[in-house]
């Protein structure tokens, strides 16, 4: 079992670079990342007239040069492509802090401290200003052209930095660590993964159970007939019917057309709290889970039918059992190995959300960061869901197949 | 549908093949049958909606002329014909329309022969209200927003009512059906012919081969597709082959991981051992002996491999990176209607949705009957 997992963690080191380069690459060269953006955006604000002429030169010379620059290594366009990704994964250094500076005079640094650059033969040493003849260590100097073909020197830090060390990046559009984006949008969607997972299984099990026994019956007939219409409709539409006949506006008015809480939730007690909160969450929840209910329902009741005409079922109506004991003690334990099977899958509920259901409901959760960034190329955001969703989904299946071997014994992995 | 081949071998007429077999069973599920011969019947009845619900005259006779301008539009937008016979568009002037140079109002045109008594006459379809016509203007003889069963004061009868552009909904919906089934039709038969061989090969040829191959599948299911989506619209309009190759890159990795698996299990049974031993190359055994056998699951897949085909196209309309603006499609009604969900126009939500749900309703049912058909298993209960 340790070998299967270990062997199953080296295959997934693999997967995980190939999803995250092959994305890497695309969003890099799609056409119209964030430097255009900002360049648009810079060259709308920069003045009422200057907007209609600049957009008619249309050319990214437009701005000055050195704005230019700073925005490239903002994003890690003065980087060579094929330098971008090993970067952004943090196992090739990163240039932080830099600085262009003249040589011989003393630059400002921040924090108080001044250096100076000086040329000794072809090599260049970087003192500090109130002190020159100790040499400061850490500091890289470079000497390159920029896009116009004038000379620059550059100093700079060398960090190790990227998503193997945990740095996110920052979201271009919001300003702020990607990290703590996704953290302030994560309650929303865990208490809808948590939620709806819960209901989901609970529901669907005993359904899939009862469906089972009375096979054949109106009961199963017309519960399969609801499960299914459930199923024929997409969740994001069914939560648009439901929200027009229930909503404001039009329909009855009977729940929220929107949101996920009350204005006035922070002042609200624990108890009307929680109301408040089932109050909103009631149709997102349908909308959320209808899809999954035929799949497990249905495999809940057809891996019971299965097992109920075993023989071993035979055997123990035989020796004198009690159905009851039967259905739900021998049958279940062989039954409920399929469901389980996609327990591991579960993980993903962390990151639970759909931007169709969000826009219909107008929730800011997840699914809308995520949509948004790939509507604003926002790349940090793209690719730390990228990061993340990979992962969660090796880890789920690997997930998925450890618990399917601990449900069921006869499962070995070689 | 099988009946001739038994007629032409009368000893096997007696006794059914499994195919004969499983279609009576489907035949006998009368929800499912029936939910098949209705849709079948809608989506053919669908090609012909040019003639049955449009905005264009079926026939204008006009000073002893006659034309067919419906019949003219709907030859010339066939797929091989359309290079020969350019899209005309009749104008309104000919028919004696003044002032009207751009297309026939066939409508007003109708009335106008009425009043004038000349001995003129316009045919016009069934249902006399096209899926791309717009309410040009400020909605100035408050022709947007209709409700539905609404009867204009010229006589016309409006279904299920107009949008927010003064477009019938009804024909949008009908000519939505077609493109959405169409659609969906093509996204799965584009799934099948890439995930069967490939999926076979790497279950039946398993190895380093299947090791390898897994991983590069994995990677290439990552992809991100909405993303590459909103990058090509932003930069073209998407036509219909456009879409159906996006969504076409990655969709058919669930049927490859699905025939692989079935390869994978049939590979250890006996018949492929016998057929190996007596020297049948490996293609022959993988499409004459092992397909047949996986054939079942994947039949049964089908009906849900179209779910999921209308359901993207909707969603991806929904969102507006579906199909050109302008085409009759019911995510982008869905999406208008939800515009305007606070001010109590509900049918240009509720009739698109009413419509994919019975559309897909119907696959689902179609798609339980299959699977109960082909499923061998009766079930026994001892209590």
């Amino acid at each position: 079992m340790a070998v299967y997992i270990l062997r199953r963690l080296l295959l997934a080191i693999p997967t995980f670079l190939g999803c995250t380069l092959v994305v890497f690459f695309i969003v890099q060269l799609a056409p119209g990342g964030p430097l255009e953006e900002e360049i648009r955006a810079l060259k709308m604000g920069g003045g009422g007239e200057g907007g209609a002429i600049t957009q008619q030169a249309g050319s990214v010379t437009a701005l000055p040069q050195d704005a230019m620059d700073v925005l490239k290594e903002y994003y890690g366009f003065d980087e060579p492509l094929f330098l971008r990704y090993p970067i952004w994964l943090g196992i090739y250094p990163r240039k932080v802090d830099r600085f262009i500076i003249q040589l011989g005079e003393a630059r400002n640094i921040g924090d108080g401290k001044s250096v100076v650059v000086q040329q000794k033969g072809t090599e260049y040493e970087i003192f500090d200003a109130e002190n020159p003849n100790q040499a400061l260590s850490g500091w890289k100097v470079r000497n390159y052209k920029n896009d116009k073909g004038e000379q620059k020197l550059q100093i700079y830090k060398e960090k190790f930095s990227g998503i193997l060390t945990l740095n996110f990046g920052k979201s271009h559009k919001y300003n702020e660590p990607v990290l703590n984006l996704i953290q302030s949008r994560l309650p929303v969607s865990i208490q809808f993964g948590i939620i709806s997972v819960i209901l989901t299984y609970t529901f669907c099990v005993y359904l899939g159970i009862q469906k089972a026994i009375r096979h054949g019956s109106p009961f199963d007939f017309v519960s399969s007939a609801i499960v299914f219409v459930g199923y024929s409709i997409p969740g994001w539409a069914l939560g648009a019917v439901l929200l027009v006949a229930l909503g404001g506006g039009s329909g009855i008015g009977w729940l929220p057309l929107g949101g996920f809480q009350s204005q006035d939730y922070d002042s609200l007690l624990l108890f009307s709290k929680i109301a408040d909160r089932a109050y909103y969450f009631i149709l997102p929840t349908i909308a959320f889970c209808i899809g999954a209910f035929a799949t497990i329902t249905m495999l809940m009741k057809n891996s019971l039918l299965d097992n109920l005409s075993q023989d071993y079922i035979r055997t123990a109506f035989a020796k004198g059992l009690k159905e009851r004991r039967v259905i739900w003690v021998h049958a279940m334990r062989n039954s409920i190995i399929p469901v389980a099977a996609n327990f591991g899958h579960l993980i993903g509920i962390f990151l639970a959300g759909s931007y169709l259901i969000e826009r219909v409901f107008n929730i800011q959760g997840i699914g809308k960061l995520s949509f948004e960034a790939a509507l604003s190329r926002d790349y940090s955001i793209l690719f730390t869901f990228t990061v993340i969703y990979t992962v969660l989904s090796l880890i789920g299946s690997l997930l998925s197949d450890v618990i399917l071997a601990t449900v069921d014994p006869r499962i070995r992995f070689k | 549908m099988f009946s001739k081949k038994s007629k032409v071998n009368t000893v096997e007429e007696k006794i059914p093949t499994i195919m004969q077999r499983r279609w009576r069973k489907f035949k006998s599920m009368k929800r499912g049958y029936n939910s098949f011969r209705i849709l079948t019947m809608a989506y053919i009845l669908s090609f012909c909606l040019p003639i049955l619900v449009n905005n264009q005259a079926l026939m204008v006779s006009h000073n002893g002329e006659w034309s067919f301008p419906a019949f003219r539009t709907f030859v010339a937008e066939l797929p091989i014909l359309n290079t020969i016979i350019p899209n005309k568009t009749y104008q309104g002037i000919i028919f004696g329309q003044e002032n009207n140079t751009s297309e026939c109002k066939y409508r007003e045109l109708q009335t106008q022969y009425g009043n004038e008594n000349k001995g003129d006459f316009v045919i016009m379809p069934l249902y006399p209200y096209g899926p791309r016509e717009i309410v040009s203007g400020n909605g100035e003889r408050g022709d947007v927003f209709l409700k539905p069963f609404y009867r204009t004061s010229d006589g016309g009868f409006r279904l299920f009512g107009t949008d927010d552009s003064g477009g019938d909904v009804f024909s949008k919906i009908a000519y939505g059906f077609n493109i959405s089934i169409s659609f969906a039709l093509l996204l799965s038969i584009i799934e099948y012919l890439i995930g069967v061989p490939l999926g076979g090969a790497l279950g039946y040829l398993g190895g380093k081969f299947d090791l390898i191959m897994q991983r590069i599948i994995e990677i290439w299911a990552s992809l991100p597709v909405l993303f590459l989506i909103i990058i090509v619209v932003s930069m073209a309009t998407p036509s219909f082959g456009l879409l159906l190759f996006l969504l076409s890159i990655v969709s058919w990795v669930g049927i490859t991981t699905y025939v692989r698996a079935e390869f994978y299990r049939e590979k250890a049974k006996d018949y492929v051992a016998a057929a190996v031993s007596i020297g049948i190359p490996t293609w022959k055994i993988m499409l004459k002996h092992i397909l047949p056998n996986s054939l079942v699951p994947l039949i049964t897949f089908f009906p849900f491999t179209l779910i999921g085909g209308i359901s993207s196209l909707v969603s991806l309309d929904f969102l507006g990176f579906g199909l050109p603006p302008g085409t009759p499609s019911w995510g982008s009604m869905i999406s208008v209607g939800l515009d305007h969900i606070n001010d109590g126009y509900w049918w240009i939500t509720v009739v698109p949705l009413t419509a994919m749900f019975f559309t897909l309703m119907l696959t689902v049912f179609i798609g339980e009957a299959i699977r109960e058909a082909f499923d061998p298993k009766v079930f026994s209960r001892l209590r």
